[in-house]
């Protein structure tokens, strides 16, 4: 290929396959159980047996990251997953039908925008209770509006290309045409959408974790095992450093990957390179 | 079969379609010409029933005894395919880049046929074969942008024949391509209309084709018919100013003679521009460019006048020329 591509896709595109390796490794192995706790071993430094060291309950870091990380990729994939089917669907239906459906269902998404996403999740999982499930749902419920929106701006676009004007005078109703014809050519649009609201679900479950409202105990999470780590910054802040930096690799990477692809499949909205 | 009476199609901003008459019967090849802005492409998508939403249509249309009028999707969907079909100007467009040009024809078969998907794809080689796409098991799994432009206007063909219409629409179909490519996609369309019975309505700006493929021909100016007739007669003696205009602008294809100046002479046009929907003149849109524009033209509409048994214009000068 001559076209070079875009440095935010590599570095995306690396991160991401590190965090989702580690990810995929922690379902078969991880260097230790990482709920074992050895209490003579705590706030171990790093070492050949313990290569992060390990916390106040003397369990092993590197393998408390991996599972969480599994843990993070799990909820953000179930919300996006969620999120975005319900949002596409909306925005598909919307383009559609037009006139007053399409106006309702883009004022309701407005209103969706106006609340903060992250407060809105954590007042979606303060009121269901804290518990996995309620954060994937709170995660899944934002990001219905952002892919309604994208869904039916896209669509709107391509409801006006000729070959839908083909398809409605070889007498298909808009039900057949939005599924086979518009969504197949928005796909690019979503799939891009999905990279990147990837980083905001894996930061929202990591802030929901952090105040409790996510996984619990004993299931491992980055955002809890940074607000475990924040009473004892003093004695051993390496405890909050990695899964800090776990979060912002996570995150900065989904981002840049789905910048990078948006650059790969809308050239026009690319930097001059 | 398809009659529109007085049939007009309306904006906020003014008129696209004024009160056009048209009939179309089994077997008719009609063609309309006339240049961007008249109202050629309105008039064939109000045929389809998909004129835009936000247009206000007022008069009749019928199709098959059925006043469509007023009809939503649901019933118009119902006759697209079966009654009317319609092929584009952009082969390069009218297919769906993403998908299989085999199951882009197959849609309609199976969704008004019914057919099997065997049963469909049997049809749609069939109908490739008949619109002469070479090696047609191989070219229903490709993607159009595996075809050329001439390949996939025949895969657009095949798509608006699938179900049999009773009226072909044609808007600009060979205006996308190469001259040789364009004669024997209208000689195709003229062969297909003939042996199926089928009218063919042939809309394009460019004169050669319509004369090519049509019997009659009705001439459009800014929303309004305003000549009509065997094709033939009226290329060879146009009787509205607008005809004649249109006819002159004509390049000859055999280079000029040079004048004395040594400069070959400018080819005539017709002065002006055609006038946005805003500033059509209330009478005969024509006038304000009209070369013989009497006091009456700007204000009031002419009425058609019978030139032959089969000929009219809607023109004032004409009007008084024929009384007189």
């Amino acid at each position: 290929m001559k076209t070079r591509l875009p440095v935010n896709f590599l570095i995306g595109a690396v991160l991401v396959a590190l965090v989702l390796g580690a990810a995929a490794l922690s379902l078969v192995w991880t260097p230790h159980d990482f709920a074992q706790m050895n209490i003579k071993a705590k706030f171990g430094p790093a070492s050949s047996t313990y290569w992060l060291g390990t916390d106040q309950l003397g369990r092993d870091v590197v393998s408390q990251l991996m599972a969480a990380a599994r843990n993070s990729m799990t909820v953000a994939l179930a919300a996006v997953l969620i999120g975005g089917s319900i949002g596409t669907a909306l925005g598909l239906l919307a383009s559609a039908i037009g006139g007053w459906v399409e106006d309702l269902v883009m004022r309701i998404a407005d209103i969706g925008f106006a609340f903060p996403a992250l407060l809105f999740a954590i007042m979606l999982a303060a009121v269901f209770g804290p518990s996995l499930t309620n954060a994937v749902l709170a995660i899944s419920f934002i990001n219905i509006p952002v892919f309604a929106r994208v869904a039916r701006a896209s669509a709107n676009q391509v409801w006006t290309r000729e070959y839908v004007a083909a398809a409605q005078a070889a007498g298909l109703n808009r039900a057949v045409i939005s599924w086979d014809h518009i969504l197949p050519n928005i796909g690019a649009a979503i799939i891009v959408q999905a990279t990147i609201e990837f980083a905001v679900a894996i930061l929202a479950e990591a802030a929901l974790s952090y105040l409790g409202l996510g996984a619990q105990p004993p299931a491992p999470s980055w955002g809890r095992m940074l607000s475990e780590a924040q009473t004892l910054m003093y004695l051993a802040p390496q405890l909050a450093i990695y899964p800090g930096l776990c979060i912002v690799a996570a995150v900065l990477g989904f981002g840049l990957l789905g910048d990078g692809l948006r650059d790969i499949t809308d050239p026009r909205l690319s930097r001059e390179r | 079969m398809i009659e529109l009476q007085d049939f007009s199609v309306s904006f906020k901003s003014g008129t696209a379609l004024r009160q056009a008459s048209l009939a179309i019967r089994p077997g008719d090849r009609t063609g309309i010409v006339g240049e961007s802005g008249s109202g050629k492409t309105m008039l064939a998508m109000s045929l389809m029933g998909m004129a835009p939403a936000a247009a206000d249509l007022s008069g009749k249309l019928v199709l098959d005894g059925r006043d469509m009028t007023g009809a939503d999707d649901r019933g118009w969907e119902a006759l697209r395919a079966r009654k009317v079909a319609m092929i584009f100007q952009e082969p390069m467009t009218a297919l769906n880049p993403l998908r299989r040009v085999g199951d882009t024809v197959m849609d309609p078969l199976r969704l008004h046929l019914g057919l099997s998907k065997a049963e469909a794809r049997a049809r749609a080689l069939a109908l490739f074969e008949e619109v002469g796409i070479p090696s047609p098991v191989e070219r229903l799994r490709q993607f159009p942008h595996e075809l050329s432009g001439g390949q996939r206007q025949r895969v657009v063909i095949a798509l608006a024949l699938a179900c049999d219409p009773e009226l072909l629409i044609a808007d600009e179909p060979t205006t996308a391509l190469d001259a040789n490519v364009a004669l024997r996609i209208i000689d195709l369309l003229v062969r297909l209309a003939e042996e199926r019975q089928m009218a063919l309505l042939f809309i394009s700006h460019d004169l050669a084709a319509v004369a090519r493929a049509t019997r009659d021909i009705v001439v459009m100016y800014g929303g309004d018919i305003v000549e009509r007739g065997p094709t033939a007669e009226v290329l060879t003696t146009p009787r509205h100013p607008y005809t004649q205009g249109l006819l002159g602008a004509r390049p000859n294809p055999v280079a000029e003679p040079r004048g004395a100046d040594g400069k070959r002479p400018r080819l005539p046009t017709i002065p002006g521009s055609v006038p946005t929907l805003q500033d059509l003149p209330s009478g005969c849109r024509f006038s304000g460019r009209c070369p013989v524009e009497l006091p009456v033209c700007a204000g009031t509409r002419p009425g058609s006048t019978l030139i032959s048994a089969t000929r009219l214009a809607n023109c004032h000068a004409l009007k008084q020329e024929v009384s007189a």
